[in-house]
């Protein structure tokens, strides 16, 4: 790692730049652009963010928050749990343990940084990890090996059983960092009475692992309010989603990548209630003005897998400019039982019970074994219930007009199945295209490479006779 | 080497597979050391585990994984898309890792394109990736929900006591093969690792009855040897390995691998299944408890432990830590054992490969090499001094 990049804490160095930028949305438009003017590293995605108005501007502020949890955590007493996006962090809140989410982070720094992630990102791979891993780690791991981020006190990985690759990076940051580790493991099917048991076990084993690394008994009340704000949280979600039916979609593209942002790094706190609130409202607005959420809707895109961060949120500005409405991936899809995609379907989804204790846990035991990626491709891709029945069911839902695949190229799970789905989807009369980029690497494939890519497939299946993309 | 274990590993129809076919027996294929073999035994049929060393393309396995991932599950496909797998009645595919897993969702798939290549009965068999009372617990539900499908496609039945007779069978292997590893582990080397390793694959190739009859022949043989093997005393560690060539471009080198812990090795010998109580319940604690692989998330200390304390007792003068392009799980594992072996002052060499026919012998072989170079100097100071400072 370069010595420059080493000079200074990753999370304070994030903090700073998501603290000043959370002021600057006070600002006038004056200031805001003279202030523009001198942060290029991060200019198009504080642009991109202002232009969400209350919505994008109370994300910044509790993302800041967030990194300023973690710096503080020390000093205030309190215990930092290193958690995989696929957690919800909901139960950490109720426990009084600040949450350090490896991929938000790393899906952060990607966006909002030109310099370091690759630094970062090979780190890993000086100190033993391999270079053929998930980046989607990676990027944000690598400061935490070299202590340049805060040390987490122990780890809570929810893959075993899903993703070998994401399990496998945290398993390794266990080890190499010697704190404790703790799994929650999935069988490869998702409501039949064995699985239900498993996940009911698992989750109380993971609360016992809890209650030891904090010393502190799972707290009623404490349970009951994360609880409740994850009721109201998934309440707006369901209703951001019904609405992402319409035509033209009046939900903006960048939405799709808050609600999950809220599901991993907010899960349970006002914190994200707040963004949600401004979220829906903004929605409501487009929707009874009838127009799209991006301006004008030329095309519908479902996203089958994950989206991508790299370079100024490149893409996501390139779909806007573009009139593709972002209809959803596998990651905006959490499974609530009152969710669009899940009616006819709901003992897919998961409910709240707040009756007793008990039930609290097995609700977050269930909402747990529901989170992205944990539902769809724990077991054979075709099985009831996982990617296959999920990707029909929301490009249907959403009217899709195409559909695209990005991941990681660290991602064994999906590159040995993306095949079969793609040509199942195609089958089926969805135009699917496989992108070779990586969500979190730019080198693997520059971000206007693969644009590119969507744009040429989009011209030579002629869909919806696109003509062409706009690039400047 | 004896002319049918050389088959065994080289051919995959060898002699034992077709003699079993000739009387009637079915076949099932299996691809992970997690398979617990006793149930299949139990149920009348051959326990075969997949290999794909007659590979010489990957065009079918390509085809439907994607570029960026193991090629041993993908040379498995390409087996079964030429029809080499022909001989299997059934295959069981379990989730030792992720590429492994999807096996069943490819085979299935390439199915509908080439109608034929997919057994009979195939099967999908799930293994949790911790070992707490629970898991075990569901782990050996499992098992009785594999039993109870082999019996139905089969019309076979899966008595306690068969399971008890299998299991008694398999234990036998395993001691036998525990005394022929110490024909190489011992302080005088009698048995190279190259030949230890084909007795082993062998015994994945063949009926149990068969295989001990064998082992206990060829450990007559060893007991009456009287010169030792020269060569560095090596330590092979990692991903998958059913190459025999591998063994023996490293033993050419100057070595002698004394002890190993891949599949297919002598990694799936250790531990014996109770054989008291019942039966399912001792194949899950067995299985889900003993087989030592990084799929088994947050338990790096235990398998460290246990590498120290073989290296030590083997008086292992190196470690090869190798691991099969894009196998994360062993390849990040084999990052942090290099670390704390070199601390602990036990030279490691790291190195990637490919699965298949040794395709890049000079490669590998100069490697060797340069480690064999580094323990002949009694070396080991930079790379210590490099581990000490990743360590702060």
């Amino acid at each position: 790692m370069r010595n420059e990049l080493t000079e200074y804490n990753y999370d304070w160095r994030f903090w700073s730049i998501l603290d000043n930028a959370s002021k600057l949305f006070d600002a006038t438009e004056k200031e805001f652009t003279s202030t523009m003017a001198y942060t290029p590293s991060f200019r198009a995605t504080t642009g991109k963010l202002s232009t969400t108005g209350k919505a994008g501007h109370r994300l910044v502020k509790a993302t800041a928050r967030y990194f300023e949890n973690i710096l503080t955590a020390r000093s205030r007493g309190k215990k930092i749990g290193l958690i995989t996006y696929n957690f919800s962090p909901a139960v950490l809140f109720a426990f009084d343990v600040v949450p350090y989410c490896l991929e938000g982070m790393s899906a952060f720094y990607a966006a909002a940084w030109n310099r370091g992630i690759y630094e970062s990102l090979d780190y890993c791979c000086e100190v033993g990890f391999t270079e053929t891993s998930c980046s989607g780690q990676r990027v944000a791991l690598g400061p935490v090996l070299a202590g340049l981020a805060e040390r987490p006190d122990f780890i809570v990985c929810s893959t075993p059983g899903v993703c070998d690759s994401n399990a496998n990076a945290f398993a390794f940051a266990s080890a190499y960092l010697d704190v404790p580790f703790c799994q929650l493991n999935y069988p490869p099917t998702l409501t039949d009475e064995r699985a239900v048991e498993y996940h009911r076990a698992d989750f109380r084993n993971m609360l016992s692992f809890l209650e030891e690394q904090t010393g502190k008994k799972v707290d009623v009340d404490k349970m009951r309010e994360v609880c409740e704000e994850i009721i109201k949280q998934d309440e707006i979600i369901c209703e951001i989603q019904d609405y992402q039916r319409l035509v033209p979609c009046p939900v903006p593209g960048i939405f799709n990548l808050f609600i999950y942002d809220i599901k991993v790094l907010f899960s349970g706190i006002k914190d994200g209630t707040d963004i949600l609130e401004a979220m829906l409202e903004i929605v409501k607005d487009n929707a009874e003005r009838g127009v799209a959420g991006d301006g004008v809707e030329r095309l519908r895109g479902f996203f089958y897998y994950i989206d991508h961060y790299c370079i100024q949120m490149k893409y996501w500005r390139w779909l806007e400019k573009n009139g593709i409405s972002h209809i959803g991936t596998m990651m905006t899809d959490f499974w609530q039982a009152n969710a669009p995609y899940a009616r006819g379907r709901e003992e897919e989804g998961y409910r709240m019970d707040l009756s007793s204790l008990d039930s609290m846990i097995d609700s977050l035991a269930a909402q747990s074994s529901r989170m992205p990626m944990v539902k769809q491709i724990r077991g054979p891709y075709d099985a009831p219930h996982m990617w296959l029945d999920d990707t029909v069911g929301v490009a249907n839902l959403m009217k899709a007009d195409f559909l695209a695949f990005m991941g990681t190229m660290g991602c064994r799970n999906t590159w040995s199945m993306v095949k079969l789905i793609t040509r199942d989807m195609e089958k089926l009369g969805y135009p699917a295209l496989i992108l070779y980029a990586d969500s979190f690497d730019n080198r693997i494939e520059p971000v206007d490479t693969f644009l590119g890519k969507i744009d040429e497939f989009l011209r030579v299946r002629d869909i919806r006779g696109w003509k062409g993309a706009v690039w400047k | 080497m004896r002319e049918e274990i050389r088959e065994a590993v080289t051919v995959l129809a060898n002699r034992y597979v077709m003699k079993w076919k000739s009387g009637g027996g079915r076949i099932v294929g299996y691809p992970c050391s997690y398979m617990p073999v006793e149930v299949i035994a139990a149920a009348g049929m051959l326990p075969f585990r997949l290999r794909a060393m007659e590979v010489v393309s990957t065009s079918i396995g390509s085809s439907y994984y994607g570029p960026v991932v193991c090629s041993f599950p993908k040379c498995i496909l390409q087996i079964a898309g030429e029809r080499k797998y022909a001989f299997l009645d059934g295959a069981v595919v379990c989730n030792g890792c992720d590429t492994m897993r999807r096996l069943d969702d490819c085979w299935r798939k390439a199915n509908d394109d080439m109608p034929g290549i997919l057994p009979s009965y195939f099967a999908h068999f799930a293994v949790p990736h911790k070992v707490t009372d629970y898991s075990v617990k569901w782990f050996a539900g499992e098992i009785r929900k594999l039993i109870d499908s082999l019996e139905k496609h089969f019309s076979v039945t899966v008595s306690d006591d068969k399971l008890k007779m299998a299991i008694a069978e398999y234990n036998r292997s395993r001691t036998l093969l525990g005394d022929l590893d110490a024909m190489r582990s011992g302080p005088d080397a009698f048995l190279s690792g190259t030949d230890a390793m084909a007795i082993f694959i062998a015994g994945t190739a063949m009926p149990a009855a068969d295989f001990n009859a064998l082992l206990e022949d060829v450990l007559g043989g060893l007991k009456k040897k009287k010169d030792a093997l020269p060569g560095r005393r090596l330590l092979l560690v990692g991903s998958v390995i059913d190459d025999i060539d591998l063994f023996k471009t490293i033993e050419e080198a100057g070595a002698v691998i004394v002890a190993d812990t891949v599949c297919f090795g002598s990694k799936d010998r250790t531990d014996l299944v109770r054989e008291d109580g019942d039966p399912v319940a001792a194949l899950a604690e067995r299985y889900l408890g003993s087989v030592k692989c990084p799929r088994m998330f947050g338990d790096y200390k235990r398998r460290f432990a246990f590498l120290k304390e073989l290296a030590e007792k083997t008086g292992a003068e190196g470690v090869i830590l190798q691991n099969i392009r894009f196998c994360d799980l062993h390849g990040s594992e084999n990052g942090i054992f290099e670390r704390d072996l070199e601390a602990a002052g036990i030279p490691c060499l790291r190195m990637e490969r490919e699965y298949g026919p040794l395709g890049d012998e000079g490669r590998v072989r100069m490697r060797i090499d340069a480690l064999l170079e580094r323990i002949g100097a009694g070396g080991g100071g930079s790379r210590r001094a490099l581990s000490a400072d990743r360590s702060r």
